[in-house]
């Protein structure tokens, strides 16, 4: 059949037009490209915290001082709480990769099943950062007194728990980029969870079950194990080191 | 979508039967027990750092090679870069290759060095100066010590 000629033909010329180069389809090179430069972005705040806080290490908080929350319990327990949302993430990681598994094998019910799972992780880890942020922002009952600009002058105040303005437990330049960085993660989440959702519906619906491949799943589930990728490393620069 | 050009079919390239599906997911499981084993390790020196009295270098060390491990599990396990060809990992992982030589470059050489001796000339100030954000005029007068001290 002359299809095989064709084949070998376009296999000796890598950016001819038609097939896609780097043995992958476009629609998988373009998520891989997007998330390199999403990668980037992540870099670049990450780097900036990275020195600051080597510059400001004197007077940079203690992770464990500030997060030590769990819910229902009224002690204190250091990186508990941020380990738990650590879980989370990963496990719904791995319900999105076998929801993927379960698409190569052309399981429309599992496909769905696993990624209703994989939604239902990422609202719990979205819920457990509102509720993180909330007992950032809320601080502690004694509060503390800090230096704060106010009205033009800078005078002594007794605070409670931070905003991009002051910070209860230290420098502001720490909630500034405790809200950025973990805000812009968690807004990818988010929209993680959109997207999955969307793809969800159209596997309930049976689109991809039309189309014969699942591949739709394994894009999305490229970025959501993006942003799991960037938990890890947020995990680390914000609460371990 | 019916047409056929010879072109290989990159969508359904994966397509596995149930025997091979169910070596995958033991695959999948297997690095999940990987990941967790090394969130439980780190979160228990984390948490007894202080304790086992731990260096500060020490523990950067450790816990940046944990984390790359754990990256490592996420991008070519579950993102499957590792059954991708060679040409696509060198085009996705080559720049940050120059991302990290840059930043060893920063903070061995370049701001590293920058920012530890403004923090020495800081150290200075706050003795007497009870609260960090004490004003611009101190920041400032920092700023000249340092340049006299180069």
């Amino acid at each position: 059949m002359s299809s095989h000629a064709a084949t070998t033909q376009v296999k000796a010329n890598w950016g001819g037009g038609g097939v896609s180069p780097l043995g992958a389809s476009y629609g998988k090179l373009y998520m891989w490209f997007f998330l390199v430069s999403d990668a980037f972005t992540f870099s670049g705040l990450l780097t900036a915290y990275g020195f600051m806080r080597h510059k400001y290490t004197d007077f940079w908080p203690n992770p464990g001082h500030v997060f030590h929350h769990f819910p229902f319990y009224e002690g204190s327990v250091p990186l508990a709480y941020v380990g738990l949302m650590t879980f989370i993430l990963i496990m719904s990681s791995v319900t999105m990769v076998l929801a993927v598994e379960a698409g190569h094998r052309n399981k429309k019910n599992e496909v769905a099943k696993w990624m209703l799972l994989t939604i239902i992780g990422g609202l719990m880890f979205v819920g457990s950062q509102a509720w993180e942020w909330y007992n950032f922002i809320s601080g502690t009952a004694e509060g503390a007194v800090r230096n704060i600009f106010v009205d033009g002058v800078w005078k002594d105040q007794l605070i409670h728990g931070a905003n991009l303005q002051y910070n209860e437990y230290g420098l502001p330049v720490f909630g500034d980029f405790f809200f950025f960085i973990t805000g812009f993660h968690g807004f990818h989440v988010f929209s993680g969870v959109v997207i999955n959702f969307i793809i969800y519906l159209n596997v309930i619906k049976g689109t991809y079950e039309k189309r014969g491949h699942y591949e739709m799943v394994e894009k999305v589930g490229l970025y959501w194990h993006f942003v799991d990728l960037v938990w890890v490393f947020v995990f680390t620069f914000f609460y371990l080191l | 979508m019916e047409f056929n050009d010879g072109y290989p079919v990159y969508e359904t390239m994966a397509v596995h039967d149930e025997d091979h599906g169910k070596h995958v997911r033991k695959v999948i499981w297997k690095v999940f027990w990987i990941m967790l084993g090394v969130t439980l390790v780190e979160l228990f020196v984390g948490f007894k750092a202080e304790s086992l009295g731990l260096g500060k270098v020490f523990l950067q060390f450790f816990f940046i090679g944990l984390t790359i491990v754990k990256a490592g599990y996420i991008v070519l396990s579950f993102m499957h870069l590792g059954d991708e060809v060679k040409a696509l990992k060198w085009v996705l992982l080559g720049p940050f290759i120059v991302l990290v030589l840059y930043l060893i470059f920063m903070v061995d050489v370049g701001e590293g060095n920058y920012a530890k001796s403004r923090r020495y000339v800081m150290d200075k100030n706050v003795t007497d100066a009870p609260h960090h954000a004490s004003g611009e005029t101190k920041q400032g007068e920092a700023h000249q010590g340092a340049a006299e001290h180069h």
